[in-house]
């Protein structure tokens, strides 16, 4: 199988906007408590965008909202032109923690959302195998996840993102609850393999150097009340090494970041 | 750890664990001589300590030669099974609907609260009234003495299902349905079986004293009638039959646990790990 064939089924279209977002705002408590206060943004297709910021600036809630996890309490926001009211096909969500189910195997864990679409092929068993083997776990596909480090349990649970055939990907902190090192070398994975299938990737993080390192765009959120305080463009050329961390137009652009927080906080 | 290290850590352990075996062995049979020796003497009292050679020579005469044991054990264990199975399928049912209507959760938590606070046995009398001296009373209150355990723990289990496996499951667009049987259920299956578990463990009980308050016919009335007459040799035996058949029950629940909730043990864990691993094997040879 070649990596065209891995790449998402989705509609997207070249012009349109993949998710438009126009005064999306969040309250919960009758109002009292403002988790999101208008946002606003258009991400085009294939585009990485992290969103970074501290707890509590809505970023988790906003990609909730994305997910059609959650309603918003105003605004509007669509997914390929059409309003979300759901979750929806196209859009598939990866969380802080694995949430693998700890009676499948690895790569049953990766039919999971075949299985719950429809009847599971051979064909979809195959995407699941190269899927596995794509985040380098084809040895573990057998593997219960409580046989499985936690950067393994991520990697599963990566496989069973792109198992969804989503063409928006929403990862929620995916590593945050990995070491340092681990985490690094998932980030560098993650970039290429979601660079192969062609995605439009939302990619929460606190971290502000990863939010850069991995990102086309940087939304900067700030909290009391979550906003969408500023975007930041990621100039830097494709594929990306670690080493890009080091230069000083990367630390111009992480003090830009971490001023626009602090100017708030 | 490899198959061949836990072969040769099963081989340094198995000269020790017979030698274990024959302790245990040593221990009992001195126990059971000091005992006779002890009855014999006249330093223990023969009305609370049969001979064991008695209490070995009555099971010859209840099981064999008499044969009465037979009748009164089927009937016990009729009405355990019947109740037990009966009384956590109607705990585990009523949890599950239960458990997925939000509104029936507040507003029966009280009466579950009162129910379980009230003594099961003390409402024994009340349910033999209602459905007489014959068995159909004994399965009632085996059925109430089963319920609880598994009610309580299944609804449990689908209360503290994790937010974001739900999440993860609603993302994915399942259906009620499909998160009920996929997650809730699979979830919650190592507390249902702790609840089944239990709920066996006091059947026997409850079988038995349902017997004792009222009934013509049990284990439970004929531990009664040998008491009665001060038969002690053959109340044991019929203690000794209970414990037995209470040792195998909490086996093989043991058994039925681990075979459920494999994800729980590691060495099963492994087993169906290498079982799943050859199955697709399989399906991969057939399709080519």
């Amino acid at each position: 199988m070649t990596v065209a064939e891995l790449r998402p089924t989705g509609t997207a279209s070249a012009d349109l906007p993949v998710i438009a977002a126009r005064g999306v705002t969040k309250t919960f408590g009758d109002g009292r408590v403002v988790a999101l206060e208008g946002a606003d943004f258009d991400v085009r297709p294939g585009e990485f965008i992290s969103l970074v910021g501290p707890s509590g600036c809505g970023k988790s809630t906003l990609l909730r909202i994305v997910a059609g996890l959650l309603g918003s309490s105003a605004g509007s926001l669509s997914v390929h032109g059409e309003k979300v009211t759901g979750p929806r096909h196209d859009v598939a969500m990866m969380f802080q923690k694995p949430t693998l189910l700890a009676w499948r195997t690895a790569i049953e864990n990766v039919l999971l959302p075949t299985e719950i679409a429809g009847r599971v092929t051979d064909k979809d068993r195959r995407r699941a195998m190269d899927l596995l083997e794509l985040t380098g776990l084809k040895d573990f596909a057998f593997s219960f996840p409580s046989q499985l480090s936690g950067g393994m349990q991520q990697r599963v649970a990566l496989a069973r993102l792109l198992q969804t055939g989503a063409d928006i990907l929403l990862l929620d902190e995916p590593f945050g609850a990995l070491d340092e090192f681990t985490r690094e070398h998932l980030n560098v994975e993650l970039m290429r393999i979601v660079g192969e299938v062609g995605a439009t990737t939302l990619f929460v993080t606190h971290n502000i150097g990863e939010a850069i390192f991995l990102a086309d765009r940087v939304f900067v959120m700030t909290p009391r009340p979550g906003r969408l305080a500023k975007i930041v463009d990621v100039p830097f050329a494709r594929p990306r090494s670690p080493e890009l961390q080091l230069t000083p137009d990367f630390n111009q652009l992480v003090a830009e970041v971490r001023t626009t927080l602090g100017a708030v906080a | 750890m490899s198959e061949a290290d836990e072969r040769a850590l099963r081989g340094a352990v198995g000269p020790t664990s017979r030698r274990i075996m024959f302790n245990h062995l040593a221990i009992l049979m001195s126990l059971l001589t000091a005992w006779e020796v002890g009855v014999r003497t006249g330093t223990l009292d023969a009305l609370f300590f049969p001979l064991p050679t008695d209490i070995l020579a009555g099971f010859w005469r209840l099981y064999v030669v008499q044969g009465n044991v037979w009748s009164h054990l089927g009937l016990t264990m009729m009405e355990v099974s019947i109740g037990f199975l009966a009384g956590s399928a109607l705990g585990i049912g009523l949890a599950v609907v239960v458990g997925l209507v939000e509104p029936l959760r507040r507003y029966m938590k009280p009466y579950v609260i009162i129910t379980e606070a009230t003594p099961r046995i003390a409402i024994g009398p009340v349910i033999i009234a209602a459905f007489g001296f014959g068995w159909t009373s004994k399965v009632a209150i085996v059925m109430l003495v089963c319920f609880f355990a598994p009610f309580v723990n299944t609804l449990n289990g689908m209360v503290n299902v994790d937010d974001d496996e739900l999440d993860m499951m609603r993302s994915m667009r399942a259906s009620k349905l499909q998160i009920f049987r996929k997650l809730m259920i699979p979830d919650a299956m190592p507390e249902i079986m702790g609840g089944l578990r239990l709920a066996m463990a006091s059947a026997l009980g409850g079988a038995l004293v349902a017997e004792f308050i009222a009934a013509n016919a049990g284990m439970g009335v004929l531990i009664n009638q040998y008491t009665g007459v001060l038969n002690m040799a053959s109340a044991f035996v019929c203690v000794l039959t209970l414990t037995a058949i209470g040792f195998f029950i909490l086996r093989f629940m043991e058994a039925v646990d681990r075979w459920l909730v494999f994800w729980g043990d590691r060495a099963r864990t492994e087993a169906v790990s290498r079982r799943r691993a050859s199955a697709w094997a399989r399906r991969e040879e057939g399709r080519t």
